[in-house]
């Protein structure tokens, strides 16, 4: 027989499931009973969604990128191309 | 090779863009320089099949979504055997398979300022990002660079919905703690 109070390993991986698949019924239910119970694995559904959230937002924020480009890089990176073989 | 007027023009026109976007999607400037040829190269070779139905730039952001895309499916394979492996968990997870005192999430105040628009935040983010290990990167970017279904994501890798999530959750374990550590608990010290 399964054991009906998951883990918090266990949680967190369905937690992961259920973002990016679907979970089963029994899983649904296994993961609301430990969510009821655990705190840590409450905030870490919710922070895993965050991140998603994040990752979107800058995703889409190509000036907000921590590199900076040069134009001179951009001239070298051009003449490589130029010069290159197939 | 003899590069045709058509493809120095591009090369000469795109090579910014091209870059900048590769650079935006891998934070690695050797890579996307990689890259960036790669896509003119291929480019070269597929010109008889570009139908000019739309515009040169877009078919060749294609080709490179498509590199960088490629680039880490290989680095998720490179090592596919490790992200199972039941050391990494042991500092998240006890011997009963319950949070560790010190890996458990803690709150995080996320009222406080708006966190989307700080450039700062974005760029812990990116911070955090780089700092995982390459498998767990790549799978991390690899689900963000292209809107699609996990489940076509999993045929495209040619893993098991299982490994993929199992995969997934070890990157965002690694991440969230990065962000907790170098974000929400220095929040009172900035």
């Amino acid at each position: 027989m399964k054991k009906i109070f998951l883990s918090c390993q266990k949680a967190s991986e369905l937690i992961e499931k259920k973002i990016n698949f679907e979970l089963s019924t029994v899983e649904g239910m296994q993961l609301s009973l430990h969510k009821l119970l655990c705190d840590a694995c409450q905030r870490y559904e919710k922070q895993s969604l965050l991140l998603e959230k994040w990752i979107i937002n800058k995703e889409k924020k190509a000036e907000d990128s921590a590199l900076q480009i040069t134009e001179k890089e951009i001239d070298e990176l051009k003449e490589k191309i130029l010069k290159s073989e197939k | 090779m003899q590069w045709t007027d058509e493809l120095v023009e591009w090369i000469h026109l795109y090579t910014k863009d091209l870059y900048k976007w590769a650079l935006h999607k891998t934070s690695d400037k050797m890579l996307s320089e990689d890259l960036v040829q790669d896509t003119f190269l291929t480019a070269a070779e597929y010109l008889h099949k570009f139908e000019r139905k739309s515009q040169p730039k877009t078919w060749l952001m294609a080709i490179l979504k498509n590199k960088i895309a490629d680039y880490y499916k290989e680095t998720i394979h490179q090592r596919s055997q490790k992200y199972v492996s039941i050391d990494f968990l042991e500092s998240f997870f006890n011997e009963r398979a319950h949070w560790r005192k010190e890996s458990a999430p803690q709150n995080w105040d996320c009222e406080s300022e708006n966190l989307l628009d700080n450039p700062l935040f974005t760029q812990q983010i990116e911070v955090c990002l780089q700092k995982l290990p390459a498998q767990f990167g790549a799978c991390i970017r690899l689900k963000f660079l292209e809107e699609k279904k996990s489940k076509d994501i999993c045929q495209d890798l040619a893993i098991s919905a299982t490994n993929y999530w199992q995969l997934l959750h070890r990157a965002k374990l690694h991440l969230r703690s990065c962000i907790e550590n170098n974000w929400f608990k220095k929040q009172g010290a900035r």
